[in-house]
């Protein structure tokens, strides 16, 4: 491709193929010649240009792989960190590029949220505020939850019943106890099906299995507890009614009293709290621990199966059934990737400035994953890539504590934000003219709409109104021609 | 010689071999070329291969012969025969040989029986003449007592042809000369022989030549060099060498062993007109003397390397965790923290700081929501919780993994001291107000702690009074107003603001200091049965800190320059420590209890093993400023110290159960972070209980964990 590198006869050139896996985008497989400073953006024009001749609509970018690591700096800079030589003629894998994750909404909550789990169109937060909220993918919120006795520390999706509008979530808190929601969707009323009690420290997560049978809980008390998660029976339902008459009760969304359940089985072994757990599949669960281990637990027979000594504190884990890895957060503002298989540590993924709050995977691409930190940055990393994420995500003002990427094109990040609230504003406009009274309020309008910008504020359109007084009791019929673009 | 030609030489060989008695006629200065192996292999190839050609050779046999006639005068002449033998080996080999291998004498006896290399001449009766002259004969010259000596039965070449296939000894058999006796060699003769063939020495003696190695000879030690001459001894030697008269005189007049010089400096005008030196033979020979009497011995000089002479250090990595980084803010005070942490040995702290980890690095969170300085900080024994009281007079308790403030508890004044409960099974803060000391229940965590405390202090009753003693303090349930807040219990103390609070191990003990120097500025309390008694009727000085032994009965009492351990059973002064400071500010006990640290304002830290020396085992003055806290990991070998400098050092700091071993102190890492307000930065510093981060809390009103 000569045209594309003229410039650069001058510096030494090296011999590359471009080969891809995804046969789309398959061009010629016959040797470049490249100079040696190419950069990976000239490197995609090149692809570019060989695909799209003469198109001109661009329709796909491109990221490099040599040797399994993505291509981040010029491709001399690379060479001369590895010490390839340039003599040979190398293989450079291409890909299509990640898009860049936008922002799609902000979600307000009054207080800090500390976990958050998306599962189809609805997203579940919890808040520091004692609260669960159920929101909608568009932003709507849907109910708030003031169930808890203690700061939400985790959310979890239980299945989805039969019916497409039930749908199963489970809370767990800093009041020592987990508790099971139903929300029907078209009824639109929220359940307590039953609270989990048991543990004597806050529950700090919690994991459903895959049929949604079992739950395992993980607690401060640095103990495991499993319990079961189907649905009550009637039997339980009418035991449990006697024994809860004489308990304090905390809700009673849906007039009902509170089914408590106590675990199958308690697991100790941790030294410290437990901070994260997960299921590897239908009887293995992992957790993590402040005591700087990872253990397996095989829930069928009840014991401990592995255990993967760390150096930091976990604060959370995630696993990737598609690459079978386990990455995780910890406070030293390293990323860390696990393999349980080898018990080995397979990467360290060094970028973000602050503590390390929160991993998740991708559920749809085996080597993705978002952290976030308390830098206030979410990062969009590939595991080919340690040096550097593929984005940042800046859009949260302050700490993340929790993220979450169970909506295979949604990425959440929950944190603490600072909401605030301005009531009541009135704009006033008198002029003989009508237009030019509505040009003055079309510029205090924009007014508002930066300053509100600016503070994360946004404005309740449907309750804005227009009153207009006249002189004139004629009837006026005309329309204010101002727009609010919050 | 190879194998393919075996064949041939092996017959070769049977040739030669039959005239032996020929071939040992050729006298001393035939060397023959046997070589042992080869013969070897010859004499089994050779059987084999005779015996497939037995029946065809039989017949070319006396042609055979004829030949073996001709080379023999060949190889007399030339002496090159294949297996030719000096005929002195063959009757030294003779001795050593096999008896059963001679052939009897006729008289039956062994003809050598007798023998030995003395009497060779004995043997030899017919004089030096040809043997051959005997041929014709069966007798060779006659004994002492003119008696024949018979030839032993002369093989004949058919015989000599079935001993060739039959006695694997063949090739070693050869013929005595000079009494057709046959001789078998032994393995040393064939050695002996080798030797010879090699023209090394026959005995055996690898170099008879070569010089002898002595030990002193492998062991050279150089001459030493003469020294070089020198101004007086040349040619044109500068004046002030040269003799006046009065030195000449003198020179003369002295013995030759006292003169300072052994020569007179003399001028020249030129090279040439320097005469021959008369004293040349002399001079060597003395040297010589020197260098072969006077025995030189090798010095040896130590060879160490001074590094080797340090200590080793140990990596830092090895000594890990402890913190490194600020991990966390906790802000919310309005004014300063006031109590946290420093470190020992500067020395170190440049290199090799990973190899000490785990130790905090970084900065890893921040809690910020004091409004005024936070003083005094200190997480729960579970390291769920950190509570901090601030001069915002305000307790705050921090959730620490997110930095969340869970609980403001207002007070009443500013807040000097905040201390957990150390027992887990109480969850219980003390803070001190002033002069009162408040307990709260923060109400975090488990429910049933919480619940459980509350009914532990509401179970109180009141003993009946029995004591006239009038209380140093008034104990006094919290009212409900309080009671909602979080207050339990309120201890007054009548006279001055409290400086320092300490809990015993156990939670049911604790200490307060009162600012001035009364009998009762150090009151120890007890909280079940809410008695307060104050040990000391007389003060020692100004008492700034005290703690209790982690495990015995004692109790340390920290005055401006010692510190005074107190055995509380014995009611005794155990001990008292020279703190070789001048004021002391912090103290805090090692979990093993042998081992102290103590900060002091002149910016110096102290490391006491109590074990050891009532002096410090070491003082560490790396802080640039006063030191504000110290503290002790429970679990990390680790302690921090904070300065008003705005740091907080981490060191490494390991005990060791064995006896013997000194702490080793390392210092790791210097965490800053905190802004400095009215010459005030970090006011206090605590280790996370479990994981071996540090907070530290400051006049900026941040509390911040390095993790």
């Amino acid at each position: 491709m000569a045209s594309s590198t003229p410039t650069l006869a001058s510096t030494s050139h090296i011999q590359a193929k471009f080969f891809t896996k995804q046969t789309e985008y398959a061009i010629p497989d016959v040797p470049y010649s490249l100079p040696v400073n190419v950069s990976p953006k000239e490197l995609n024009d090149i692809i570019y240009s060989v695909l799209y001749e003469g198109e001109t609509e661009k329709t796909a970018a491109f990221d490099f792989l040599i040797h399994g690591e993505l291509l981040r700096s010029s491709l001399d800079v690379y060479l001369e960190d590895k010490e390839i030589s340039t003599e040979s003629v190398f293989e450079i894998e291409y890909i299509e590029r990640q898009a860049a994750p936008r922002p799609e909404t902000s979600l307000s909550h009054d207080d800090w949220v500390s976990c958050v789990r998306g599962n189809n169109n609805l997203i579940a937060c919890g808040c520091y505020d004692n609260t669960v909220k159920l929101w909608t993918r568009d932003g709507h919120c849907l109910t708030t939850i003031p169930g808890h006795s203690g700061p939400v520390k985790c959310v979890t999706w239980l299945k989805n019943t039969d019916e497409d509008d039930e749908h199963l979530f489970a809370s767990g808190s800093h009041d020592q106890t987990a508790f099971v929601w139903r929300w029907k969707a078209a009824k639109k009323e929220i359940d307590c099906l039953y609270a989990l009690r048991g543990h004597s420290g806050s529950v700090d997560c919690i994991a459903v299995n895959e049929d949604g049978e079992r739950v395992v809980t993980g607690s401060w008390d640095k103990t495991i507890k499993l319990w079961t998660a189907n649905n009550p029976s009637p039997e339980e339902k009418e035991r449990d009614d006697s024994e809860s008459a004489h308990q304090p009760k905390k809700i009673k969304s849906s007039g009902h009293k509170m089914i408590t359940r106590v675990p199958l089985l308690t697991l100790g072994g941790h030294k410290e709290a437990v901070s994260s757990a997960l299921w590897l599949d239908d009887s293995n669960v992992c957790t993590a621990s402040w005591d700087h281990t990872l253990r397996t637990w095989d829930m069928s027979r009840a014991e401990q199966t592995q255990i993967l000594e760390g150096s930091k504190a976990f604060f959370q884990i995630a696993h990737s059934p598609l690459s079978n890895l386990i990455v995780s957060a910890s406070a030293d503002r390293h990323v860390r990737l696990h393999d349980l298989r080898t018990k080995e540590m397979k990467g360290t993924y060094t970028s973000h400035a602050g503590w390390v709050s929160s991993v998740d995977w991708s559920k749809s691409d085996e080597h993705l994953f978002v952290s976030g930190s308390h830098d206030c940055l979410m990062k969009l990393w590939d595991t080919r890539s340690p040096k550097a994420p593929l984005y940042n995500m800046i859009g949260q003002e302050e700490k993340i504590l929790a993220v979450d990427w169970s909506i295979p094109d949604l990425m959440l990040s929950g944190g603490v934000e600072v909401i605030l609230f301005a009531d009541d504003l009135a704009l006033l406009a008198q002029n003989e003219d009508l237009e030019q009274a509505s040009s003055l309020l079309q510029q205090g309008l924009e007014c508002i709409e930066k300053w509100s910008k600016k503070w994360k504020m946004t404005l309740n359109v449907d309750k804005c109104e227009v009153t207009h007084f006249s002189k004139w009791t004629k009837e006026a019929s005309w329309g204010l021609n101002v727009t609010v673009s919050c | 010689m190879d194998k393919v030609t075996t064949k041939g030489k092996g017959k070769r060989k049977a040739k030669s071999l039959n005239e032996d008695e020929k071939e040992i006629d050729t006298g001393p200065s035939l060397l023959t070329h046997i070589n042992t192996s080869d013969a070897e292999s010859e004499a089994s190839g050779d059987s084999e291969e005779e015996k497939s050609d037995s029946e065809e050779s039989s017949s070319e046999e006396e042609g055979d012969t004829e030949e073996d006639d001709s080379d023999e005068t060949d190889s007399d002449d030339d002496d090159d025969g294949d297996a030719g033998y000096d005929s002195d080996n063959v009757e030294k080999a003779q001795s050593s040989a096999d008896p059963d291998t001679r052939l009897p004498s006729e008289n039956g006896k062994d003809e050598y029986e007798y023998d030995s290399s003395d009497e060779e001449d004995v043997r030899n009766t017919i004089g030096n003449i040809p043997v051959n002259w005997y041929d014709e004969y069966d007798h060779i010259g006659y004994d002492v007592e003119g008696n024949k000596l018979i030839k032993p039965k002369q093989a004949d070449a058919l015989d000599e042809f079935l001993a060739k296939v039959d006695d694997p000894n063949y090739w070693r058999t050869v013929k005595n000369k000079s009494t057709g006796q046959k001789v078998l060699l032994s393995e040393e003769d064939l050695k002996q022989i080798q030797r010879i063939q090699s023209s090394t020495h026959p005995g055996g003696s690898d170099d008879l030549y070569a010089p002898e190695i002595t030990k002193r000879y492998r062991m050279h030690i150089p001459a030493p060099k003469e020294p070089l001459p020198g101004h007086a001894e040349s040619y044109n030697p500068p004046e002030e060498y040269l003799f006046d008269e009065e030195e000449e005189a003198k020179w003369d007049g002295q013995e030759p062993e006292e003169r300072r010089m052994d020569f007179k400096p003399e001028k020249f005008g030129s090279y040439r007109s320097v005469p021959k030196y008369e004293k040349f033979i002399n001079d060597r020979f003395h040297r010589l003397l020197d260098l072969y009497m006077a025995s030189r011995q090798r010095k040896m000089k130590m060879n160490v390397n001074p590094e080797d002479l340090i200590p080793k250090r140990p990596e830092k990595k090895d000594l890990q965790p402890y913190p490194t980084r600020e991990g966390m803010i906790y802000k919310d005070h309005k004014d300063m923290v006031r109590t946290i942490s420093p470190d020992p040995s500067g020395q170190w702290l440049a290199s090799e700081k990973k190899d000490l980890q785990p130790y905090p690095t970084r900065e890893g969170m921040i809690y910020k929501d004091h409004k005024d300085m936070v003083r005094t900080i200190s997480p729960d024994p579970s390291g769920q919780w950190l509570a901090s009281g601030s001069d915002d007079a305000t307790v705050k308790v921090w959730e620490i993994a997110t930095g969340r403030c869970m609980k403001t508890i207002p007070m009443a004044g500013k807040v000097t001291c905040v201390v957990w409960n150390p027992n887990p099974a109480i969850n219980l803060i003390a803070a001190s107000v002033g002069s009162d000391v408040v307990l709260i229940n923060p109400n975090v965590g488990d429910k049933l702690l919480s619940s459980n405390t509350d009914s532990m202090l509401d179970g109180y009753t009141e003993a009946a009074n029995t004591s006239d003693q009038k209380s140093p303090v008034t104990w006094s349930t919290a009212n409900t107003e309080e009671h909602t807040r979080g207050v339990r219990l309120k201890i007054e103390h009548q006279q001055q603001e409290i400086v320092n609070f300490t809990w015993h191990a156990k939670g049911d003990y604790f200490a307060t200091v009162q600012k001035g120097s009364k009998g009762q500025a150090v009151l120890i309390h007890q909280l079940s049965r809410r008695q307060t008694q104050a040990p000391f009727s007389k003060p020692k000085g100004l008492v700034q800190r005290v703690i209790f032994h982690p495990v015995h009965p004692y109790f340390f009492v920290a005055t401006q320059q010692h510190i005074r351990i107190y055995n509380l059973v014995k009611q005794e002064l155990h001990k008292k420590l020279q703190a070789n400071c001048k004021y002391i500010s912090s103290i805090d006990i090692h979990p093993g209890g042998d081992n102290l640290i103590i900060g002091s304002y002149d910016s110096r830290l102290c490391w006491f093993d109590l074990d050891l020396s009532t002096k410090p085992y070491q003082t560490l003055k790396y802080h640039k400023k006063a030191l504000r806290q110290v503290a002790y990991h429970k679990h990390y070998p680790l302690f921090a110290s904070a300065s008003d400098d705005g740091s907080i050092i981490v060191s490494h700091g390991k005990v060791f159960t064995d006896q013997l071993l000194n702490p080793l102190i390392v210092t790791v890492k210097i965490l800053r972070g905190h802004k400095t307000a009215n010459h005030l930065s970090v006011l206090d510093c605590k280790f996370h209980p479990t994981q071996p981060w540090v907070f530290s809390s400051g006049a900026d009103g941040t509390i911040r964990l390095f993790v």
